[in-house]
């Protein structure tokens, strides 16, 4: 049991490399704050992209679906596997951008942006249209028949009140995002997990990945207590009569 | 009824399907509790108890091939010790950077994965007699202008987790990016698709990456007095003795010679054996 303890809860292994793994969190937060930014928009337009109506935009809508199946059924490890390792040997696009190196950042780091914003984009959309399918028709069809073109009624009508009924499926996207950035270790990108898996490779003590856990468990714990408050409001919102929210 | 029913069935199948997933994987599960007291029974008799043995495979030559299909440097050597202890060898496949404290713990009794013998791991497990010398390579993209490990300093270089050419990387290039992968084919594939300009990783490996793979060439060797040995957990005084024995006799048969020789193509230098006996 003590044996246990001293691999894994080591305290001293914590502190003399607090600052390193540390470091490699900061990687992790500054991974997930790009691609949440990016996956929320990229979800945002296949959602649309789903909903368009119309025997014209059937083919689009096709595509869409089945990009957001494909990307839901697929590990992200594989997804990632198969970027960092493939497209640098597209050599029709220019170098600077096959093996980016953009502000500072290496290219592990903006394959991983891409993979997980793929991936992610795909789970949002679905979070997206969840939203939208529970804004009643009769919204819709009202702004319509006041004169609105279909994209101004999604755009005044649809999508803000969508958007509004969806913080608490979002928010749980964005903590398994969170934890899926770990998953850049893969490509050697230099998070906290790579990091603290280094420290344990040099000292055979496991307690440096428990400090990254604890790093993670810092942000993802409140946030998922946010989750649950949001729910009760929404809950609350039901008891009182209004429209119910997607939980 | 009959939905609940269906989904049961399903349930049962899903799981029959991952225990046998499970059974092809593990293979040694079972033998790991013999960790500690099976060392005793089994010394000269035919029948012993198979000795289990971690390993990070892939790592070709030393280690390659399919869950019960192993094979590579390492493993034939290993089958052919086990012979001699009268055991018959199992592999485990597990993940480097913690394979000693799986073995210390029991997980195995034994391990060979290209292992070097250094000050730090003895702290953690137990080494036998030197069985491989080996070198790191610089390995560079063909053509490169990179003709030595200093000149891959600044540069952006890749090597394997938890490996010497990782820690030689972080000693001798101050001024580079070292990225450290998962496995060490994964960084050869960086070096192929150019998003690193060169790996520092085991010679033989680096000779292995260069007839199978093409595209790549050893710019430098480094010679790092790095030998290899078979690690137990600490306090097998027995089953090191007996790993020990095995070894020196499959090296005076010629065994070795012959394992050697198929996997890397070269003869055996000659300081293995007397560096074996010397250690003795």
């Amino acid at each position: 049991m003590s044996e246990f303890f001293h691999q894994y809860f080591d305290f001293t292994v914590m502190g003399d490399h607090f600052s390193e793994v540390l470091e490699g969190f900061f990687k992790n937060l500054l991974l997930f704050a790009v691609v949440v930014l990016l996956a929320l928009l990229w979800g945002l337009i296949l959602a649309l992209i789903r909903q368009l109506p119309g025997k014209k935009f059937a083919p689009l809508r096709f595509l869409t679906i089945a990009y957001i199946d494909v990307l839901r059924a697929i590990p992200i490890l594989i997804i990632l596997l198969l970027i960092s390792g493939g497209i640098p040997y597209l050599e029709f696009i220019p170098k600077s951008i096959r093996i980016p190196h953009w502000f500072g950042q290496p290219d592990p780091f903006w394959y991983s942006v891409l993979g997980l914003t793929m991936v992610y984009g795909a789970y949002m959309a679905e979070v997206y249209r969840a939203g939208i399918e529970a804004v009643p028709g009769g919204q819709f069809e009202a702004a319509r028949s006041l004169g609105m073109s279909y994209g101004k009624a999604m755009r005044h009508v649809v999508v803000p009140q969508a958007v509004t009924k969806i913080p608490a499926p979002m928010l749980n996207e964005m903590i398994s995002l969170l934890k899926d950035t770990t998953l850049a270790s893969v490509v050697a990108l230099g998070e906290a997990v790579l990091v603290s898996r280094e420290i344990l490779a040099e000292s055979f003590n496991s307690s440096a990945v428990i400090l990254a856990g604890a790093m993670f468990l810092v942000i993802t714990l409140p946030a998922a207590r946010l989750v649950d408050v949001l729910i009760k409001r929404n809950q609350a919102k039901v008891t009182r009569g209004a429209h119910i929210e997607v939980g | 009824m009959r939905k609940t029913r269906l989904a049961a069935i399903f349930a049962v199948l899903l799981l029959a399907l991952a225990s046998v997933a499970v059974a092809g994987c593990g293979g040694g599960d079972d033998t790991t509790s013999s960790g500690g007291g099976g060392g005793e029974t089994s010394s000269e008799s035919g029948g012993g108890e198979p000795l289990s043995v971690g390993s990070d495979i892939p790592y070709p030559p030393f280690e390659q091939g399919k869950p019960g299909n192993y094979t590579g440097f390492d493993i034939e050597l290993m089958e052919a010790i086990a012979e001699k202890m009268g055991r018959k060898a199992e592999f485990q496949d597990t993940s480097f950077e913690t394979i000693f404290r799986d073995v210390a713990q029991g997980k195995f009794e034994a391990v060979i994965s290209a292992a070097t013998i250094t000050e730090e791991r003895e702290q953690a497990v137990d080494f036998s007699n030197p069985y491989y010398l080996s070198e790191q390579a610089v390995l560079v993209k063909e053509g490169s202008d990179i003709k030595t490990l200093k000149d891959l300093d600044g540069k952006t270089v890749a090597a394997q987790q938890g490996t010497t050419g990782l820690e030689l990387a972080k000693e001798e290039l101050g001024g580079s990016e070292i990225r450290p992968y998962p496995e060490g084919p994964d960084a050869v594939n960086a070096l192929k698709a150019g998003t690193v300009e060169g790996v520092i990783i085991d010679a033989p490996v680096a000779q292995n990456a260069v007839e199978k793979s093409g595209g790549v060439e050893i710019a430098e060797k480094v010679p790092t007095e790095e030998t290899y040995g078979i690690a137990v957990a600490q306090g097998e005084t027995e089953l090191l003795e007996e790993i020990n024995k095995a070894l020196k006799e499959v090296e005076q048969e010629g065994t070795y010679k012959t394992i050697y020789e198929k996997w890397f193509h070269l003869e055996p230098p000659k300081e293995i054996e007397s560096e074996t006996h010397e250690a003795e």
